[in-house]
């Protein structure tokens, strides 16, 4: 078992040749020059994160979906989950106090962390979460399927770049059904953003102590749930990566500080606020090495580019307050990932540019109705709802007020803030550009996660090298604890509509094999399983989105006979459209049971097939067609 | 150092190799972990032995292998994305010839880390 120093290195060229010193000569590092910590400690606290991780999950176990309520799982999981999450926290809080850091013991510990924080999903419903889940494995499949795209089909096939690599994965096995993959991608996703937010935060903080707690606090406050099997979580990997990549190995300034006035009043004020060195701890590989990584990290931007809208556009601000903050030497970097996305807008996404232009542009500059706006509409559904949602304003906030402390505490110490600092606030000028559907502040949250936690373990933590106070510790341990609890309620408070069950998937195939080819199907409310197959067999529509709808009216069976008018079409309502709509406000309370038992009595329509998931109803057209 | 280096060329190298006649044919469990694995993290791997991102015993620098990692990791990913992407544009979609690709990759990563000099390259400020 390998041990970590927390020691905090002066900066300076004293402390490079040192660091030569120590490559070149230095013995090994043994349990007699380290003063180790008795191996029984670390063995009871990896013995503690084990009965943690098979508490919390043997818990999970015990949970009945059927009881999830408005407030999502936190009013159905047994005490035995907190007991499990108390234990991880307490065993992740002692390890960090040990007088050296064991690498391997807290990354178990983490592990266990990711799995009884984020794997309830899987192991409670044993099913992707998420509508857009399933609409990502049919985009997969069907790109998979036929080798080409159809950016007509939706804007999905304008960034084909995950669906390809999932077609490519599914065409290259035979395995055609990634339901499994698609079930454990969030315990998955996060264990591999491990590694990546671990480098991030090693650049961005003073000692490695802080480092792990910051990469703890991360998992802590995530609640997002970005990480189901999407191009979002996949260009996170490769967003935080390409970060961790940049500041290691191309840290310094990217041009001569004494050249221009103004140079040299950025980089002195940059050296006033932040005295920390550039690069400071940076990797150094041969040259010949960099230069293939600046081509790895153009790489990764592209890759990005490929597959997802909105992230290589985040990655602007983030490279260029790194630059200016003289962290990224590369001054190139911020223009190509300008010119990456906008080409790619331009060229190989231009179906959706031209159908899509006055959407994009027309909400520009309208800060209001982008931040604020977008905010307001989410504060509405159910009571149970908007306790979720203020819980999650909550989390923000205390992530928010614990990273501006930090930067306090950061300038006061003489310790590395400014860069975390920036990167962190740096997304937040994607807000004039556009709402992105009302999610943009959830993305730049996440976004800004990964660098605001690393300001936040400062006013936590000191930068004593030799382990953790017991006040520190127990700081630490408090806002661990409200984090972590926080999350339960606002990651799975809308587990009713988010998560899915087998009567509903049994539904919906019941449909594939009754509708044939070319049929219209319609959903009552956006959130069904499906299109996870046929994904361009069918014509798919919905009656009403998932989305907070103000005074909103009942759905009445002449919507659903419009569409069907010419050549008829099938009705699916599931259990979890009623909980969605319920939860957002898409239609009044109870209104989903009255359209159904109301339009199953209607002429034209058949009750095609009931089961608890939900029913299918046939509506018969003019032509008595489909 | 030096042996953990050549058992992750070997278990790299074997992955790679494994991976080709998998993508044509084989009981799908294994076809999926073992191409899966390829996806994932095969030619990154490859990558980052080749670019000899020890970690040093030096205090100063740990912080390299969790960036070697992610290195290794991301651009796995990276290439599995590029080459399906343009596949598709290519319009020359079949997936055994992307993992094949995949696994040539790789392999010349490996072979290339061969021919470089032994002495560790990175440094540590």
């Amino acid at each position: 078992m390998t041990h970590e120093t927390a020691t905090s290195h002066p900066v300076g060229t004293a402390h490079r040749h040192e660091a030569h010193a120590h490559v070149g000569g230095a013995k090994p590092p043994t349990h007699r020059n380290l003063g180790l910590t008795p191996s029984w400690h670390i063995g009871a606290l990896a013995a503690t994160a084990a009965v943690a991780l098979a508490l919390g999950v043997w818990s999970m176990t015990q949970v009945d979906p059927l009881l999830i309520g408005g407030a999502g799982l936190i009013g159905v999981l047994p005490p035995a989950y907190f007991v499990a999450l108390g234990l991880s926290l307490v065993g992740f809080v002692a390890s960090l106090s040990l007088r050296r850091l064991v690498p391997a013991l807290l990354t178990w510990q983490l592990l266990v962390a990711v799995v009884v924080l984020h794997g309830a999903d899987p192991i409670i419903h044993g099913l992707p979460r998420l509508e857009a889940t399933f609409r990502h494995l049919g985009i997969a499949d069907n790109i998979g399927q036929s080798g080409q795209l159809d950016p007509t089909l939706d804007a999905y096939f304008d960034w084909p770049g995950f669906f390809s690599m999932l077609g490519m994965l599914s065409g290259a096995t035979g395995v055609k059904d990634l339901f499994g993959i698609a079930t454990w991608a969030p315990v998955g996703i996060n264990l591999l953003l491990l590694a990546p937010l671990l480098a991030l935060a090693r650049r961005l903080t003073a000692n490695p102590r802080q480092a792990w707690a910051a990469v703890w606090i991360f998992y802590m406050a995530s609640w997002i749930g970005q990480d189901y099997l999407s191009p979002q979580a996949h260009s996170f990997v490769l967003l935080l990566t390409l970060v961790a990549c940049l500041l290691s190995v191309f840290g310094g300034w990217a041009w001569p500080t004494e050249r221009t006035r103004f140079s040299r009043r950025l980089a002195r004020t940059v050296s006033k606020l932040d005295s920390s060195a550039p690069g400071y701890g940076a990797i150094e590989p041969h040259r010949a090495d960099t230069a293939v990584l600046v081509v790895v990290c153009a790489l990764f931007l592209l890759a990005m580019t490929a597959s997802h809208q909105l992230s290589p556009f985040a990655v602007i601000p983030i490279v260029a307050a790194l630059l200016l903050t003289g962290r990224l030497r590369l001054r190139f970097f911020p223009v190509l990932a300008v010119v990456l996305p906008v080409g790619w807008l331009l060229f190989a996404a231009s179906t959706f540019l031209a159908g899509h232009f006055g959407q994009l542009v027309g909400s520009f500059g309208d800060i209001g109705a982008n931040s604020l706006g977008a905010l307001s509409t989410r504060v509405s559904g159910s009571d149970a709802h908007v306790l979720v949602v203020y819980t999650r304003l909550a989390e923000v906030a205390l992530i928010w007020i614990l990273a501006v402390a930090g930067a306090i505490v950061g300038y006061r110490r003489k310790v590395p803030w400014l860069a975390a600092a920036a990167a962190a606030l740096a997304p937040l000028v994607l807000v004039p550009l556009q709402p992105y559907g009302g999610e943009l502040l959830l993305r730049l949250y996440l976004f800004s996660l990964p660098f605001a936690v690393c300001l936040a373990v400062l006013p936590l933590m000191s930068d004593n090298t030799a382990g953790l106070s017991l006040r520190r510790a127990l700081g630490l341990l408090l806002m661990g604890a409200v984090l972590a609890t926080a999350t339960v309620v606002s990651r799975y408070g809308n587990d009713g509509m988010e998560s899915f069950n087998d009567d509903e998937i049994a539904l919906v195939n019941r449909l594939y094999s009754t509708a044939p080819t070319g049929a219209i199907l319609i959903e009552a409310v956006r959130n069904t399983p499906w299109r996870y197959q046929h994904y361009a067999d069918y014509d798919y529509r919905a009656l009403v989105a998932a989305e907070p709808i103000p005074n909103a009216a009942p759905l009445s069976c002449d919507a659903a006979n419009q569409i069907a008018h010419n050549a008829g079409a099938y009705l699916i309502v599931t259990q979890s459209q009623q909980e969605a709509a319920e939860l957002r406000g898409s239609t009044p309370t109870g209104d989903l049971q009255r359209f159904t038992a109301t339009c199953a009595t209607s002429p034209g329509w058949t009750k095609v097939y009931e089961n608890a998931g939900g029913v299918i109803f046939h509506i018969k057209g003019v032509s008595n067609g489909k | 150092m030096a042996s953990e280096r050549s058992y992750m060329s070997y278990a790299t190298a074997a992955v790679a190799l494994a991976a080709i006649p998998l993508s044509f044919v084989g009981p799908e469990g294994l076809r999926l972990a073992v191409i899966g694995l390829l996806m994932l993290a095969g030619p990154g791997t490859a990558l980052v032995l080749l670019l000899r991102f020890d970690h040093p015993r030096s205090a100063q620098a740990t912080g390299a292998l969790p960036l070697s990692i992610a290195i290794a990791i991301a651009f796995s990913l990276t290439m599995s994305t590029l080459v399906a992407t343009a596949m598709i544009y290519a319009r020359l979609w079949s997936p055994p010839a992307g993992i094949c690709v995949l696994s040539i990759m790789t392999l010349a990563f490996l072979g290339l880390e061969l021919t470089r000099p032994k002495r560790a390259l990175v440094r540590a400020k």
